[in-house]
């Protein structure tokens, strides 16, 4: 450590003013260890976070690209609960990170106010990358807990903005850890051989982490059930609960909101790149094989569940109107706009003997909200993409 | 030094492709309000959230060392918990017509929550405090 000389007396004046001497009292009051066993602390909680911040940024991908396929990636059809899984896992993991977070950043807390500020051009730029690490991280979980809890305050689109905000905390994260990897590998030496005589772990700081890692726990807990159906009894703060809706399915947007009325003469169109076009009625589909799926639907938002749904499997309607092997399906709703009022199939999905065009929800016509006449349900596929309400089947080359 | 100097490429890289992503669909994203909550919501948390606990800190640490720890873990677990429930609690969200959205009482739901936390909470003092008598009759006197 180099002194400074401090003419002015300043720098002394600084050190005993009220936000420094109140940094003090925190330090002593929660740490009531040496700082050598608050970086190691901090180190563990960044241990945990950055790996719940890889999983995250990776399922977050995935959930991106299944929802915009680059051209040079098709996504399987199975396992059929994969994507139920990534998307499980990147919205209850990421709450479960909000308690880690806020610990880590506690632990660090009183580095936001060392003296001097800056020591050299190095330490500047460390810091200076410190804001885009904490303030994305806080970005990333605020955002994403308004969005699953349906409050938007923000003028921008959630998704748009978490999805590259990811790339800038997510990079951020690569130099923070470059930076601070003698810590970590500090950790393991002293955590494996002999370590726990060289440097024993403080009962306080056990104690904290332990804290933590319930905090953490207690909120999965009270969350996972809304996704992790034999948990449904105790997701007392999800959003949304499997069985809950009609049908005893939630509902994500409703025939209101989505402009939708039924139409006696509805009828589904088949065009596009086909041998011959379809025009079928509702009694024409229920006139073709009819198969039964267990099928979930998968939220974006992480909820989801399981329902049995009956009906035409995509690939017998797209055999009749005759089509190759290797064409994608554009489906269209009634929709009259919207983001999501048409998907693509590719052909994994459109060949899999479980994509059906579903007129059928647990023994029962579709209600209206759940898509009726015909629905699109199809496996390890995000819900925003099991097109309601379909009008029309478009078939086109890749 | 070279394994550093690959990963401050490659994380100089990310934040490149995320800004750029940012700026390029500025019609979605409004980097204006996006900076403002990005940086708000740093601000928040150093400004405001972090002194908040600090005080809870402090006023925790003036309570004896048996009954301090309880208690500080108690209130960091309720902590947390609130703050994920809050923005159901109150009901900020949009239901738009749709009952199967935030179909829970989640005041209630929470209360709960918190209520099982005070009794845990309460029970570890309790306990702590038999330890410290029993602790004090031992001792010979």
């Amino acid at each position: 450590m180099v002194r400074r000389p401090d003419p002015t007396g300043l720098i002394a004046a600084l050190r005993e003013s009220i936000p420094a001497r109140l940094i003090a009292a925190l330090g002593r009051s929660i740490h009531r260890e040496r700082d050598e066993r608050a970086e190691r602390t901090a180190a563990w909680l960044g241990v945990w976070l950055g790996i719940s911040f890889t999983v995250a940024f990776v399922t977050g991908l995935i959930s991106h690209f299944m929802q915009h396929p680059p051209g040079w990636a098709v996504w399987p059809s199975r396992p059929v609960g994969l994507y139920r899984l990534t998307q499980g896992v990147h919205v209850i993991g990421g709450l479960a990170t909000i308690p880690l977070l806020l610990a880590k950043l506690w632990t660090v807390y009183p580095k936001l106010w060392q003296w001097p500020p800056v020591r050299s051009a190095g330490h500047a730029l460390e810091r200076a990358l410190v804001l885009p690490l904490v303030g994305g991280a806080l970005f990333q979980l605020v955002t994403g807990l308004f969005n699953i809890a349906y409050f938007y305050p923000f003028p921008f689109f959630f998704p748009a903005a978490h999805y590259w905000t990811a790339y800038i905390v997510y990079g951020a994260l690569v130099i923070h850890v470059a930076n601070e990897w003698a810590k970590v590998r500090g950790l393991r030496r002293s955590g494996s051989a002999g370590g726990a005589a060289a440097r024993p772990m403080g009962p306080s700081r056990r104690g904290f982490l332990a804290t933590v890692a319930g905090a953490c726990g207690l909120v999965g807990l009270t969350t996972v059930g809304e996704t992790f159906t034999p948990l449904g009894g105790l997701a007392l703060l999800a959003p949304r609960r499997p069985g809950v809706g009609p049908q005893r399915l939630p509902v994500n947007k409703t025939a209101a909101a989505a402009g939708i009325t039924p139409d006696p003469d509805w009828r589904l169109a088949v065009t596009g790149d086909v041998a011959r076009e379809l025009s079928l009625s509702l009694a024409d589909l229920r006139a073709m094989p009819r198969h039964v799926v267990r099928l979930p639907i998968a939220c974006v938002e992480g909820w989801s569940a399981e329902a049995t749904w009956a009906g035409v499997r995509l690939r017998d309607v797209l055999h009749a109107a005759g089509v190759d092997a290797g064409v994608r399906v554009r489906v269209e709703s009634l929709e009259a706009g919207g983001r999501y009022r048409t998907s693509e199939v590719d052909p994994p999905h459109w060949h899999d003997e479980l994509t059906l065009l579903a007129l059928d929800l647990n023994g029962e016509p579709l209600s209206l909200d759940h898509g009726y006449p015909c629905r699109l349900i199809a496996p390890d596929r995000p819900g925003v993409l099991q097109t309601k309400w379909i009008a029309r089947l478009v078939v086109h080359r890749p | 030094m070279r394994g550093r100097l690959i990963a401050y490429g490659f994380g100089a890289t990310l934040i490149g492709v995320g800004g750029i992503g940012l700026l390029r669909d500025a019609a979605e994203t409004r980097p204006a309000g996006w900076l403002v909550w990005f940086a708000g919501a740093a601000l928040t948390h150093d400004l405001l959230l972090a002194p908040l606990v600090l005080g809870a800190a402090l006023l925790t640490g003036r309570l004896p060392e048996p009954y301090r720890r309880p208690v500080r873990v108690s209130l960091v677990l309720a902590a947390c918990v609130s703050a994920v429930a809050l923005p159901m609690v109150l009901g900020l969200g949009n239901r738009a017509g749709d009952p199967s959205r935030l179909p829970r009482a989640y005041g209630a739901d929470l209360a709960i929550i918190l209520a099982l936390i005070g009794l845990a909470g309460a029970l570890a003092v309790a306990v702590s405090a038999v330890r410290v008598r029993r602790g004090r009759s031992r001792r010979p006197r």
